[in-house]
């Protein structure tokens, strides 16, 4: 064994140890499950790979098809039927277990990896409470094979972690208070005020969870992993097919290769190709939670695409004419955002009451939160400038330390958060799911 | 050598990138958060002045651009008139959260009077709820002699037997002690500490965001001043005696109109309600105010008619959330014609 190998293995021990006291810090009996669960995986891996080795197929899809049902059923349960609250995490943390069993299956892992390399991949610190969610095949190798901290990675993450910071606690914190508020007696507000509030909902929706996401890939980068984006100005979708591959990136692109592409993608004629997206999107709306509120979010999404597809073909991106793409982008976060109603919603009750109070512009309280239009504008400036100089993408990107003016903005925005962070919000929205 | 020089100029930049970005977000408070400087004093009529001729921006809660008088309050800069109101209360009075043309103080003063000069002189000061108020009463009364009536503004009325006996406690009066003498007094290093304030309000908003990110981490959890059961068995004490003993009091120290203008906080409900949160202490003052010849106004009525046939809520701000907090600028309105009522 040489040094370089020994010093990875302890390097990776520390790394497994930050991530289980990072873990242990928010829920220290959930710890234990993730440590049982963890060592359950890597015993299922280790029996998938020996049966592929042993060219014993059959034995080797039944493992991984009982190791990953025992997880799908232990999330289940602890999602709907357990009394005691779901484990901080577990929902992304079991989709990457059973991403790591599934690439054992198909033969991604010609060699079992090490034990440590596989509770480090489930328990990575950064993403286990809210994501993006990891693909063992892509995360696993990075393992040993992690960058060094360049001054390019450096500025990257250190950028990426203030930018999600001020996201999180300025933006998304803000309108959190106006949101939870609104939404806690929908029936005093008049039906403006509530369609206004869900727009505040859509964005701190966006900011929040983008603002998470930014953060776990900044203190990746520093670590030396590289962890793909998992927003991409999702509300300048044209269309709800472009909407997912731009919203919650990683969580759309864990169901496209582990439930759409193996259920036959649209491989197996049209009428298949809907029932595949519409249970892609059921599953989804499942994921996110138990309630029916969640279910009928995912059907209506996957009605959404199964629509586009139907009018529009394959195609993702919109038609070239401006206007029409202006059009698109406005229904299509209109859809969005009137979707984002009973995902916030307590239950289906308020829903109704929401919807059917906004199409009736039922009078009421006016209130209209002024960081909801702040924010709005702000959003659909950065949109802009996404569209028109960077293709259509995220145009917020790290600038170099080199320059005074880069260095000036830096401290500014670091600044700016401390002055308009919003204390006393909570958690991110999404560690609930 | 080189590495020495580089990483000098490394550090200089980022002193300057700080300072710059400093600079720049302390330009921006002055149009989102510059309060006025608060001048603390022994005795009088309220628990300290404002710094006099000064000028102040909140935008954390409402929005409101406020300037001080010459007497260290936040009236419009307007020749006393000969006879006039004086307006005590805590932030809901001193009302810097809209606009001062916008305060009941001011809208009252306008609808009595339209002679340019100050009929009702608000000495609100965050802080001096109704017990504090009432312990400067000897201060008020010293302070503005030509006073032909007292208001008094508070939010609540939960105050136990104790504490009405505790508010006839006088804080005294000392007719030397005016806002331009406390400036006049301070030591030099206390005028730069207050020209530095003034110019680093930056410094000011970190320092609350640094308390309030303290609060946010306490336990939520406490008692309810609204408690049912307390009060209740509260009443079946001595609280009725007390409240007229203060009230006696009250009137054994001036025969002026004496107004308490009362106004609950209230809540939201999940049936589209609005409750008036109170603790059943108003029919007491009620009884106790009139047989004692001081005016009590309850704007409770006057609140929830407002919400049920307008749909307004007297609480809260477009960058706040509806119901919480101080009074918008349609409870000042109210409160204004209320008064307006009982005073004419």
């Amino acid at each position: 064994m040489n040094s370089s190998s020994t010093s990875k293995k302890i390097t990776n021990i520390i790394l497994l140890l930050i991530c289980y006291a990072f873990y242990g810090f928010f829920d220290l009996r959930a710890l234990v499950m993730l440590a049982a669960l963890s060592l359950f995986t890597y015993a299922g891996g280790s029996m998938i790979i020996s049966s592929l080795k042993a060219d014993d197929d059959k034995r080797a899809g039944m493992y991984a098809a009982l190791c990953i049902a025992a997880q799908i059923g232990m999330l289940s349960y602890f999602k709907y039927a357990a009394s005691v609250p779901l484990p901080v995490g577990m929902s992304f943390y079991m989709l990457m277990a059973i991403s790591f069993l599934a690439d054992c299956r198909k033969g991604k892992f010609p060699e079992l990896p090490s034990i440590t390399e596989v509770l480090i991949f489930i328990s990575f610190f950064p993403t286990i409470l809210s994501g993006p969610i990891l693909k063992a095949h892509d995360f696993i190798p990075q393992i040993n094979d992690r960058k060094r901290l360049t001054k390019e990675r450096l500025t990257k993450g250190v950028w990426l972690v203030v930018i999600g910071l001020f996201m999180k606690l300025c933006l998304a914190d803000r309108l959190a208070v106006s949101v939870d508020k609104v939404y806690a007696t929908p029936l005093v507000y008049s039906g403006l005020t509530l369609f206004m509030t869900s727009v505040g909902y859509s964005l701190q929706l966006l900011f929040d969870f983008a603002g998470y996401s930014n953060m776990a890939i900044g203190v990746a980068t520093l670590l030396g992993f590289d962890i793909p984006v998992n927003f991409n100005l999702p509300y300048m979708a044209t269309n709800p097919s472009e909407f997912w591959s731009r919203w919650h990136i990683s969580l759309s692109s864990w169901l496209k290769e582990y439930v759409y592409i193996p259920l036959g993608g649209n491989r197996k004629g049209t009428a298949r190709t809907y029932i595949n997206i519409l249970l892609v999107m059921i599953i989804s709306g499942l994921w996110h939670g138990s309630t029916v509120n969640f279910l009928i979010w995912g059907v209506l999404h996957g009605v959404g695409q199964m629509i586009h597809r139907a009018v529009c073909g394959n195609r993702k991106d919109a038609h070239g004419n401006t206007a029409i793409r202006i059009l698109s982008m406005t229904a299509n976060f209109l859809f969005v955002n009137f979707l984002w109603i009973p995902f916030r919603a307590r239950d289906l009750s308020d829903t109704w009451t929401i919807v059917s109070r906004i199409l009736t512009l039922s009078s009421g309280a006016s209130y209209f939160y002024v960081y909801t239009f702040i924010f709005g504008i702000t959003l659909i400036v950065v949109q802009f400038i996404g569209s028109k100089y960077f293709g259509g993408n995220d145009p917020i990107r790290p600038l170099p330390f080199d320059k005074l003016y880069s260095k000036v903005i830096f401290c500014t925005l670091l600044i700016a958060t401390a002055m308009f962070a919003y204390f006393g919000s909570g958690a991110f929205i999404y560690s609930q799911f | 050598m080189q590495t020495f020089t580089h990483f000098m100029k490394q550090i200089l930049s980022w002193i300057a990138a700080v300072v710059i970005a400093a600079a720049i977000c302390d330009i921006l408070c002055f149009f989102f958060y510059d309060p006025l400087q608060d001048l603390p004093r022994s005795a009088g009529s309220t628990t300290g002045f404002l710094l006099p001729e000064s000028r102040g921006v909140y935008g954390l809660e409402g929005y409101c651009v406020a300037k001080t008088d010459s007497f260290g309050y936040v009236n419009r800069d307007l020749p006393r008139a000969d006879e006039y109101y004086v307006v005590a209360g805590a932030s809901h009075t001193e009302g810097l959260f809209i606009d001062a043309s916008e305060r009941y103080s001011d809208l009252l003063n306008d609808s009595l009077y339209d002679d340019g000069r100050l009929h009702v002189i608000n000495i609100g000061k965050s802080g001096n709820y109704f017990s504090v108020v009432l312990q400067h009463l000897d201060g008020i009364l010293g302070e503005f002699p030509d006073a032909k009536g007292i208001i008094i503004e508070t939010d609540s009325l939960c105050y136990d037997t104790k504490a009405l006996y505790d508010s006839m406690a006088q804080a005294g009066y000392d007719p030397e002690e005016t806002a331009a003498s406390i400036v006049s007094s301070m030591s030099s290093r206390q005028k730069l500490t207050i020209k530095l304030k003034q110019s680093l309000p930056l410094i000011r908003l970190l320092h609350k965001q640094y308390f309030t990110f303290l609060e946010s981490r306490q336990d939520p959890s406490g008692s309810d001043i609204l408690d049912p059961e307390f009060w209740r068995s509260e009443y079946e004490g001595e609280f009725e005696t007390a409240l007229d003993d203060l009230m006696k009091f009250i009137r054994s120290k001036t025969d002026k109109q004496v107004i308490i203008l009362y106004h609950p906080a209230v809540r939201l409900e999940e049936n589209g309600s609005m409750t008036a949160l109170t603790n059943n202490a108003e029919p007491y003052y009620e009884r106790v105010c009139k047989n004692n010849g001081i005016d009590f106004i309850d704007m409770t009525g006057r609140f929830m008619q407002a919400y049920n046939e307008e749909h307004i809520i007297p609480y809260g701000f477009m960058n706040t959330t509806p119901g919480d907090g101080h009074i918008n600028r349609y409870a000042h309105k109210m409160m204004a014609e209320e008064l307006e009522k009982v005073i004419r």
